[in-house]
């Protein structure tokens, strides 16, 4: 076919498709899906400009909060996204964020290593859990449920083990260690820079990553074709698609996706603890969830993950700043999560 | 035989007073969607008598199965039993199916799944009952009562279906191809069970592909063809000859055009060659088989011959031991490089969640990218718009959902796919079932066309009338075995051909017979 093509550029069809036809098909679906949640996202934000006092909602101070804040589980969530579409699921980011900054703190506050060297041993033990993960699920053919509930209790261990569980902060290096300032100043410069309006350098990181992430998803072979794994792993198999290849890329993206959060999380707050990443769990997959993506596999957006975690930040400001207490927003994440599938269900059945 | 039924309108009541005995079939219509299943067809099925069923894969029988079996309603259409309107769904106690796969629980015991269903209501589980236990020592499964059903042979798992059955004093029996993976004596005890079950007065349904076992075996035999029972052969018609030929008349099987014209040691290029292939669960052995380019070679056999298997172990989704040469090229890398296979079941060849157009496209990778694994969505859209002109698939827009389209043209999309990489060996799995007559058409034109530009088409087949109309050479597998090539073209009509394959496949099986009538060999 391939060859045939170009010898028929005189035929009607070989003229190129217009703006429209591109649009049409696959984007209508992301785009009501993303519609959708824009919506939400308003009505969210003006039922909180409503009840919250005035001057405390509404603010570039706190637009900026929430900026930062959706930061870290939108950037978590890209690199879920990835596996999630391929059809697999991992629960170790959680835990791979702990062990990236526990990694990063112990090297270069305990050890003594230059930033420069901790930064990339984190970044290899990604690589390594990711392969490791991906290894199980592909070639032993371990469901990735199980696989990631394992590795992800191995790599928390882990960080145990090398933090000796102590807080690590790099101002205050243990006694007979020193931290070079400038080492110091370059790693907190990461996550905090005067930028114009007081945007949090980490909503430019999150940026960044979503940009990429979008591209992969949407514009590259790459992501086509993880769609159609995700879709359908039988038919991939029998199209001889690299399923293998794939499925490492798409979980080693998570685990590195989970460290830089890690990195810059820890450069923003200074200090680090083993227990940090635990919490992750329930936002990330809510912001997976409600941007759209299905578990089964296929169907998955980086705007559209964006957008969950965008939500999610917004209730959750707009909740702590109603002074609700913290069940009340356990009631409304967990709440608006389900409701954001079941309006899913409704709305294909519909498209039906 | 049909026509011969007294007219009754549905819903009336005056069947009672026709004395009618067994299973009365009237007008059962069924749709899928767009795609008619059943078409009013009438059958009677008496008791005491086994009923064989046979048709091409798509002609209906498996609805029929369906709908008696109460796993899907008729949309019209009446069933009576013993001259009371019945159905399935609401006296799911009559009816037993018995599939190649034992709808049982595999993780009971033998004993369990005897009493699942009516284990009585105390909350101690309670043991067989004396009723349970002589009916499992006639079948001769009592002593795999403490078994798990898992841990048996497939045939004791059918036995304990049809024990399950007979405790609930079913009336229907529906074996569906039961013996497609059973061995020579397991089916041999079947088919007596089967009898016994006759001869005790219940109505017993047969549906198979295998000619041999329906002529030997069914008191009658109905022939199902496009959603109707078209004929009932009885008495002195029920032979391998007559179901053959009963099975092919009135299909307007035509060669079609442009058929190369291929003589056995003709001198084309090779397009593949299998030596001492063997698969690695021992479905197939000892194929040699050489395929030029340019021909379009069917392999027929009826399921459990192991032809299916073989035809994707061409593709390189079997294990296989023994050479493979494919172009020139021998091994793995040929293989991958130079196949291209389309599965029989459009939900393992198509991607449900993509666009007719992505799913045209979903093999390339080059052709589509740019720098960077960038797709290049204006060619992806122009490559699939082509296709969809070529392959004439009915959509207004390749950006359509591929699920928006019908059966056939989704079969078109899935063969378009397979064929954009131009591999050397197109393999292609019953490649028009569930396909409406026109795709069917074009399919075959398709399939032709792709040949004579200096490539191999290979199918598996389970059709005469589609060997007859695209195959150049046939070769039937019969037991794991690959037969001597059959040149279609030597054949005048779809009927001789007919009776060539059966006789064929009959020998896989049994101890040679007489020649019956070598005229067309």
């Amino acid at each position: 076919m391939a060859e045939n093509t170009s010898g028929t550029a005189a035929a009607p069809s070989g003229a190129g498709p217009t703006a429209t036809e591109r649009w049409s098909g696959r984007a209508l679906a992301a785009g009501v899906r993303v519609g959708g949640l824009l919506i939400a996202i308003l009505i969210v934000v003006v039922v909180f400009a409503l009840l919250s006092k005035p001057n405390t909602f509404l603010t570039v101070t706190n637009a900026v909060g929430v900026m930062r804040s959706m930061s870290t589980i939108a950037v978590v969530a890209l690199g879920l996204t990835l596996v999630i579409v391929v059809g697999e699921i991992d629960l170790s980011f959680g835990y791979m964020y702990g062990l990236a900054s526990i990694l990063i703190g112990v090297a270069w506050v305990v050890w003594g290593w230059p930033i420069w060297l901790a930064i990339p041993l984190a970044f290899a033990a990604a690589v390594c859990l990711g392969a490791i993960n991906s290894f199980l699920v592909t070639v032993l053919k371990i469901p990735s449920f199980i696989v990631t509930l394992g590795t992800g209790q191995l790599v928390f261990g882990t960080t145990l083990l090398v933090s000796n569980t102590a807080t690590l902060n790099p101002a205050y290096p243990p006694p007979g260690k020193v931290v070079p300032q400038d080492q110091v100043d370059w790693f907190f410069g990461l996550s905090n820079q005067h930028l114009p309006l007081g945007i949090p350098m980490q909503a430019i990181w999150m940026t960044v990553v979503a940009i990429i992430i979008g591209f992969i998803l949407s514009r590259s072979l790459f992501g086509f074709r993880l769609k159609a794994i995700g879709g359908n792993p039988v038919a991939a198999e029998l199209a001889r698609l690299p399923i293998r290849k794939y499925k490492f890329a798409a979980f080693i993206l998570c685990s590195l996706l989970a460290s830089l959060a890690a990195m810059l999380d820890f450069a923003f707050i200074g200090s680090v603890q083993p227990n940090a990443g635990l919490s992750l769990l329930f936002p990330v997959f809510a912001a997976v969830i409600i941007g759209g993506a299905s578990l089964a596999g296929g169907r998955g957006t980086a705007i559209g993950t964006l957008s969950g975690a965008l939500l999610l930040a917004i209730i959750a400001n707009g909740l702590a700043l109603l002074s609700a207490g913290s069940y009340l927003s356990n009631f409304v994440l967990g709440g608006v999560t389900i409701a954001a599938v079941v309006l899913d269900r409704f709305t294909q059945s519909l498209r039906k | 035989m049909s026509g011969a039924a007294p007219a009754v309108a549905p819903g009336s009541t005056t069947v009672g007073a026709v004395k009618a005995r067994g299973l009365w079939i009237r007008g059962l219509r069924k749709w899928y969607g767009d795609t008619r299943a059943l078409d009013g067809l009438d059958l009677d099925a008496r008791p005491g008598e086994i009923l064989g069923v046979a048709g091409p894969n798509g002609a209906g029988k498996s609805t029929l199965i369906k709908i008696l079996a109460g796993e899907t309603r008729s949309d019209a259409g009446e069933i009576t039993l013993d001259g009371v309107s019945w159905h399935a769904d609401s006296d799911r106690n009559r009816v037993a199916v018995v599939h190649q796969e034992p709808q049982l629980f595999p993780n009971l015991s033998v004993a369990e799944n005897m009493m699942v269903g009516r284990e009585g209501t105390r909350a101690v589980v309670r043991k067989l009952d004396d009723q349970e236990r002589s009916l499992m020592r006639d079948l001769a499964i009592l002593e795999y009562a403490d078994r798990p059903l898992s841990a048996v042979p497939l045939a004791i798992q059918q036995r304990v279906e049809i024990g399950r059955a007979l405790a609930r004093d079913a009336a229907i029996f529906l074996f569906d191809e039961p013996n497609s993976a059973l061995t020579q004596e397991e089916s041999t005890d079947l088919f007596r069970r089967m009898h016994l079950l006759a001869d005790a007065g219940r109505v017993v349904f047969l549906v198979s592909h295998r000619i041999a076992e329906l002529a030997e075996h069914a008191d009658r035999v109905a022939l199902i063809l496009d959603g109707l029972c078209t004929t009932v052969l009885e008495g002195d018609e029920v032979t391998q000859e007559g179901i053959a030929a009963g099975l092919v008349t009135g299909q307007a099987a035509q060669k079609a055009e442009g058929g190369v014209v291929v003589t056995v040691g003709d001198d084309a290029a090779t397009a593949l060659r299998l030596t001492d292939w063997a698969h690695g669960g021992g479905e197939y052995r000892g194929i040699h088989l050489h395929v030029r380019i340019g021909e379009i070679v069917a392999i027929v056999g009826v399921e459990g011959s192991g032809a299916r298997e073989l035809v994707r172990s061409i593709a390189g989704f079997e294990r296989s031991t023994g050479q493979i040469e494919v172009g020139l090229r021998p091994g793995g890398s040929a293989v991958a490089a130079g196949t291209s296979l389309v599965s029989a079941d459009r939900q393992t060849s198509l991607f449900t969640n993509l666009t007719i157009g992505d799913n045209m496209v979903s093999r390339l990778s080059g052709e589509i990218t740019r720098g960077g694994g960038a797709l290049r969505r204006g060619r992806m859209l122009q490559i699939a718009e082509e296709l969809r002109e070529r392959f004439q698939v009915k959509a207004t827009s390749v950006q359509q959902p591929i699920r928006s389209l019908s059966g056939g043209n989704q079969q078109k999309v899935a063969i378009a796919a397979a064929i954009v990489k131009r591999p050397e060996v197109l393999v292609l799995e019953e490649p028009t079932r569930g396909v409406d007559v026109g795709s069917k058409r074009e399919i075959y034109r398709l399939m032709r066309a792709y040949a004579s530009e200096g490539h191999a088409v290979i199918i598996y087949c389970t059709e005469i009338p589609e060997v007859f109309e695209t195959a150049d050479l046939a070769y039937v597998v019969s037991d794991g075995r690959l037969s001597d090539p059959l040149v279609v073209m030597t054949y005048p009509d779809v009927e001789s051909l007919a009776r060539a394959v059966t006789r064929l496949e009959r020998h896989g099986t049994e101890p040679a017979l007489p020649a019956v009538a070598a005229a067309s060999a």
